[in-house]
């Protein structure tokens, strides 16, 4: 008798620890996401699992700056998570290291974004060495200069700079009026440093990029030392000049501290940043300034021969090539490629990188300078598909300019082991 | 001579048993030391052979899955050609580990001294000051870069606020980008942080010397520093040379400290052997350079850790002999 009730616990007990149905054919997906919308993405989430019931997804974090050793190393042992976010530049050089499933396959299916693969834009990014398509482009993003109109205003700067030399004298105007930073670049030292863009802007506003490509579909250095150097000593100025401090040197991100405080507190005038960290800015202002006028407005950067240009920037998503739940990661990245809800509910603050979707997109009167910047902004092109490793330039860039910044090195000095440091490196690489 | 103290009593000496028991005796000691060689094979042992085969490889972070090919000691020749790894050598050594241990050492001695001073015990002050000088050390690295940071910081840094404030400085100095005190900002951080150890050895070391010796010298007619120059410092002679063997292992291969106060900057002019060893790799994505500098940094640390043995074993031998 005292077995028969032993046998008959245990049993119940099984049957009650046993899964529902449902849950046992639950299958889990591992998502990488990197932005700090962690929240926010966490919901769109929790709206994909409702809509799909047997699929549970698991949010994995990592910084930016982490995310693509962190990836590459995971993805030769195969433990990379099924679903990942990656930097626009990314999935050329991933899908040729076999860190990612080639999605030709599914590209082709319905229930991609707005209108299909062929509205997604930066679609040359995606593709790698070996033609196959590796990422799906996500969001979209550029860098414009916010600025606020009542400092510049109370400088005498009438109307927004349009010329480097004008901008350069803004800025120094800003200090000279009150001892406040004019534009308030990073200068500092990282594996992912802003200078890099900025210095980026400045070149390609004159012409050539640092890496081009040729009729002949090789790649080469196409800035002389002389030309680099120009951008050196350029950004080096508003540190000699005082307009930007050299307390810049000790951080280097877009979006540090340091820049949205210092707009938001009126101690900094302008900044360049993408519209993400604009939006941040405008947004902790209201907040604080209940009821008050918005002070900022943005602009593009200054144009030099060649008009004024920025970078396509933005975000992809893409499968681990070491995957077992290809068909759930595709779903999921139907899901966030469609603008409802993830763009129109959660991450609001990003625009989907869809023709459709940026040519519907309503800016407000402060972000302005977005929409104008994005129509001369230009694909990092030869840079993502040629044979340097955009890391390695955004690195070298950021060391060689540092070095200068702190004196250790002549402008020139710093230009021409830039130079020889990318020759080489293509030299190598393009065998 | 007492018959107890004329008897040899003879301890069977190791391994002097009957055969059977010998192999037994010998087979336990074998099986005892196992899960010590399998931890030292698997986590030093074949790390290194694995590192050190990587750096005569091109591995590169992209090609982890591919592997990389071999190309002979092409990557240790890059290495000693480049100006930048003498300049990291130069970090390394001399400010990062000569000099980072060598205020270290000279700090921790002086503070000792104030520690085991009898004015500290006649105002009861000793034990107060014992536990602030922990403070520091219980602050976790992460945590004390980020609030030095900000004490450091030209523009709302308290430093620089206190300096303006008695009239040492006109201008805020930007500390941490301005290329005479980077280094100086950058070990005073360490110092804090890493000072209380050092000194705290010191002290226990000088509080284990024999008061009749004090007072010996005194007697003698000592002066307060031939007190200090032939008392003190022969007593505290092994401690100081085990904390500076021991502070030159850290110090050398220290990375938190430089990437976090500096990423290493600006440009290459704080970067150091550690931190160039994890820009190379993963940021650079070159494993195999990488792993040659690695190496590097290896055999020196060897070195070090050469010396510190003999060290090690002439102190054990001297105790022994005593």
């Amino acid at each position: 008798m005292r077995l028969r009730t032993l046998f008959a616990t245990v049993a119940v007990a099984v049957v009650a620890a046993a899964p529902p149905a449902a849950l046992a054919q639950q299958k889990t997906i591992t998502f990488r996401f990197n932005d700090p919308e962690a929240p926010q993405l966490r919901a769109a989430l929790d709206e994909f699992e409702k809509r799909n019931p047997g699929i549970k997804v698991t949010m994995q974090r990592v910084s930016w700056g982490d995310a693509q050793q962190q990836y590459l190393r995971e993805a030769a042992v195969g433990t990379a998570p099924d679903v990942a976010q990656l930097a626009f530049v990314w999935p050329r050089s991933f899908g040729g290291a076999g860190a990612l499933r080639p999605l030709d396959d599914l590209i082709t299916r319905p229930g991609l974004g707005m209108k299909g693969w062929d509205d997604f834009f930066a679609r040359d990014l995606a593709v790698g060495p070996d033609g196959k398509v590796y990422g799906v482009p996500w969001t979209t993003d550029t860098f414009a200069l916010i600025y606020n109109k009542e400092m510049l205003a109370g400088a005498g700067v009438a109307t927004f700079p349009r010329t480097w030399d004008a901008l350069r004298e803004a800025s120094q105007a800003v200090y000279r009026k009150g001892g406040k930073i004019g534009w308030g670049f990073p200068t500092g030292s990282c594996g992912t440093p802003t200078i890099w863009f900025v210095l980026n802007f400045y070149w390609w506003s004159k012409g050539p990029g640092l890496i081009d490509r040729t009729p002949d579909g090789k790649f080469r250095v196409s800035m002389t030392p002389a030309e680099i150097q120009e951008g050196f000593d350029y950004y080096n100025r508003y540190l000699q000049e005082g307009h930007n401090p050299r307390s810049s040197l000790s951080y280097c991100l877009w979006g540090a501290p340091e820049i949205v405080e210092g707009m938001l507190a009126g101690n900094m005038a302008m900044a360049s940043v993408p519209d993400t960290v604009a939006i941040e800015i405008i947004t902790k202002w209201q907040a604080r300034n209940p009821g008050k006028s918005v002070p900022f407005a943005t602009s593009p950067h200054p144009a030099g021969t060649n008009g004024s240009r920025t970078f396509f920037g933005g975000r992809m998503l893409g499968i681990s090539a070491n995957s077992k739940n290809v068909e759930e990661g595709w779903k999921l990245i139907q899901f966030l490629t469609q603008p409802d809800p993830t763009f129109t509910r959660h991450y609001t603050n990003y625009t989907p990188a869809q023709r459709s979707a940026l040519d519907s997109r309503s800016w407000t009167p402060e972000l302005a300078g977005y929409p104008e910047q994005l129509k001369t902004a230009r694909s990092w092109g030869p840079y993502g598909t040629g044979p340097v490793a955009i890391p390695f330039m955004w690195n070298a860039v950021g060391r060689a300019a540092g070095s200068v910044f702190v004196g250790e090195k002549t402008s020139a000095q710093a230009a021409a082991e830039l130079h020889d440091a990318i020759s080489k490196e293509l030299a190598k690489n393009q065998k | 001579m007492s018959a107890v103290a004329g008897e040899r009593v003879h301890a069977p000496a190791p391994g002097r048993g009957r055969p059977a028991a010998r192999v037994a005796e010998r087979g336990f000691l074998w099986l005892a030391l196992v899960p010590t060689f399998f931890f030292l094979v698997s986590f030093y042992l074949y790390p290194t052979l694995f590192n050190l085969e990587t750096s005569l490889t091109d591995l590169s972070l992209f090609g982890l899955k591919r592997g990389g090919d071999w190309v002979g000691v092409d990557n240790y020749v890059e290495l000693f050609r480049s100006g930048d790894f003498r300049r990291v050598l130069w970090n390394t050594i001399v400010w990062l580990t000569l000099a980072g241990v060598g205020v270290r050492i000279a700090l921790g001695l002086a503070l000792a001294f104030l520690l085991n001073s009898a004015t500290l015990a006649r105002w009861r002050l000793q034990t107060v000051s014992r536990v602030l000088l922990i403070v520091p050390w219980a602050t976790p690295p992460v945590v004390a870069i980020i609030v030095w940071r900000w004490l450091l910081d030209p523009r709302v840094g308290s430093i620089n606020s206190a300096l303006i404030s008695i009239g040492v400085v006109d201008q805020p100095i930007a500390f941490l980008s301005t290329a005479g005190w980077i280094w100086p900002a950058l070990l005073t951080i360490i110092t804090w942080n890493t000072l209380p150890l050092v000194a705290l050895t010191f002290l226990a070391s000088l509080q284990s010397l024999p008061d009749e010796l004090v007072e010996a010298a005194r007697i003698d007619g000592a002066s307060r520093w031939q007190l200090v120059r032939y008392v003190y410092l022969p007593h505290l002679k092994p401690a100081i040379v085990v904390m500076i063997l021991m502070s030159t292992f850290w110090t050398f291969n220290n990375f938190v400290y430089v990437w976090l106060t500096t990423g290493a900057g600006p440009g290459l002019y704080t970067n150091v052997m550690a931190t160039e060893v994890y820009i190379q790799a993963f940021i650079n994505g070159r494993f195999g350079y990488s792993s040659a500098a690695g190496v590097v940094m290896a055999a020196i640390m060897t070195v070090f850790g050469l010396v510190y043995l003999r060290v090690i074993a002439r102190r054990e031998l001297q105790e022994e002999r005593s």
